[in-house]
């Protein structure tokens, strides 16, 4: 991974959350077009880890850079790089699915309407683009979610468990988009419970316990990805039995 | 423009929102119904006030006792009108999402803020119309009504303020709206036990929202007045841009 490929670097970062630590001492990097796959436990911080990432929660302590500029103390310059959807896309009710990428696309400095129209385009979006928020099912309201985090073509894509709630189709669908932005460039976090997921989109993966980063290796092989499987269940159950 | 793009989204919201039509209906409709009654009162006391040298015209009974009761009634209104700005978001987790697209903190509070100025400069408008539409039949005395609206619109800006900064300080949306009461009354009542007591003119007095109030409905505007209002509204602003800029490092 050279210097300058390198999108991505965080580097002794922690975080505490609800009186326990969430993240601790985390090390890791992204470089363009890899697709990190971040496996964990229920609880064992992934969440916070991509909420960081984003920009929504500030680091306790430790550097977070993007594209080489640090993004702790400057969360301004995500604006057009980081996409994110996180775990339960938030969504404001009372807007319809077109003033929701309209006003996305405006926080996020984009104008004109070419934006919005390509990305109801390229997740057919089109039928429900006059339907509220506040009525669409779990299924819908991801992907709406995702087209928010898509928008403005992010050089970095966090998605905190992208396939809740998305049927077969849907969920492959959300494949082809994760594997179409790793090639046009983009680096792509994925955060799931599911090995399957992981071994089908990403080239890389990390798994967190508790706070803490216990393994980060390539997915080159299908060896590797064998591999994955029982190195998941020996950290996660050797942490459970100790 | 990040400013402009949260003040449009947040416009968008409340275009949509039953409970600002809802306000504005029932309160536009109750100062119509007031609206008449002062004016039959007014054209009932024609006969004595054209026997008074320098009687009160139509400003002083008509107009700005209408703007007194807009006033009365943005005590409740305001607040229910800002409580859900900010805490509606941290509820539904749209508050992260929104400081994500590195927005900064100042900025949301002012488009939020500017959102809800323009609710309120729309509901001010719409009563002032009232007395307005009787300009070329009546005697209006402009100085004074402009002075007295001035007065209510300094008002109103401080009522939203107060109202956001506490919004952003819970999740909680009638939570929000009874603290901006609660504050807007104390501000209004603070001198209250001193001017029972015959104490008038000392800090307690500078310090009430109604001595301030009540000099421009007089129709005299003084800085003195105006920075009142102005540092309420930029002390609000501040605790509540304070309050989201930690929320990024919240545990």
């Amino acid at each position: 991974m050279t210097a300058t490929r390198v999108l991505l670097r965080m580097a002794g970062v922690a975080r505490r959350r609800a009186g326990r630590v969430a993240v601790d001492d985390l090390n890791l990097s992204l470089a363009r077009g890899e697709v990190l796959g971040l496996l964990g436990v229920n609880g064992a911080g992934k969440s916070t880890t991509l909420a960081m990432v984003a920009g929504a929660l500030r680091p306790d302590a430790g550097i977070i850079e993007l594209d080489g500029q640090d993004f702790v103390d400057r969360p301004e310059i995500g604006r057009r790089l980081v996409g994110w959807l996180p775990e339960t896309a938030p969504l404001w009710p009372e807007l319809t699915v077109r003033e929701h990428l309209q006003a996305s696309a405006s926080l996020r400095g984009l104008r004109g309407t070419a934006p919005v129209e390509a990305v109801i385009d390229r997740l057919n979006l089109g039928p429900m683009a006059r339907r509220v928020a506040g009525v669409l099912s779990q299924g819908q309201r991801q992907r709406l979610g995702l087209a928010c985090a898509l928008l403005h073509d992010p050089a970095l894509l966090v998605l905190d468990e992208p396939a809740n709630a998305l049927d077969p189709v849907q969920t492959a669908e959300l494949r082809n988009i994760i594997a179409e932005r790793a090639a046009a460039g983009s680096a792509v976090i994925l955060s799931t419970h599911v090995l399957a997921e992981v071994t089908a989109v990403c080239t890389r993966a990390a798994i967190l316990h508790e706070g803490r980063l216990r393994h980060d290796g390539p997915l080159a092989s299908d060896a590797d990805r064998q591999a994955l499987d029982k190195t998941f269940f020996t950290i996660a159950t050797r942490a459970e039995a100790a | 423009m990040s400013v402009a793009a949260v003040a449009g989204l947040e416009l968008r919201r409340l275009r949509v929102r039953p409970l600002a039509w809802l306000l504005a209906a029932l309160t536009l409709g109750w100062l119509a119904w007031r609206y008449l009654f002062l004016l039959d009162t007014f054209m009932k006391m024609q006969v004595k006030l054209a026997a008074m040298a320098d009687g009160p015209g139509f400003t002083d009974l008509v107009a700005v006792p209408l703007l007194a009761e807009l006033l009365q009634l943005s005590f409740v209104v305001v607040p229910l009108m800002t409580m859900t700005l900010i805490a509606s978001d941290r509820r539904q987790g749209t508050l992260p999402l929104l400081l994500s697209t590195g927005q900064p903190p100042s900025h949301v509070v002012l488009g939020k803020y500017l959102a809800a100025l323009c609710w309120l400069a729309l509901w001010l408008l719409l009563a002032l119309a009232m007395p307005l539409a009787l300009a070329g039949s009546v005697h209006l005395d402009f100085g004074k009504l402009a002075a007295a609206t001035l007065g209510c619109a300094l008002m109103m800006a401080a009522l939203a303020a107060i109202g956001i900064a506490c919004s952003a300080f819970t999740a909680q949306a009638a939570l929000a709206a009874v603290a901006a009461l609660i504050i807007a009354l104390a501000l209004w009542t603070v001198n209250a036990g001193a001017r029972a007591a015959g104490v008038e003119g000392g800090f307690l007095d500078w310090l009430a929202m109604s001595t301030h109030l009540q000099i421009m409905a007089r129709g005299v505007v003084g800085t003195n007045d105006i920075a009142w209002f102005l540092i309420v509204i930029v002390v609000s602003l501040a605790l509540a841009s304070r309050r989201l800029a930690d929320e990024r490092g919240r545990r």
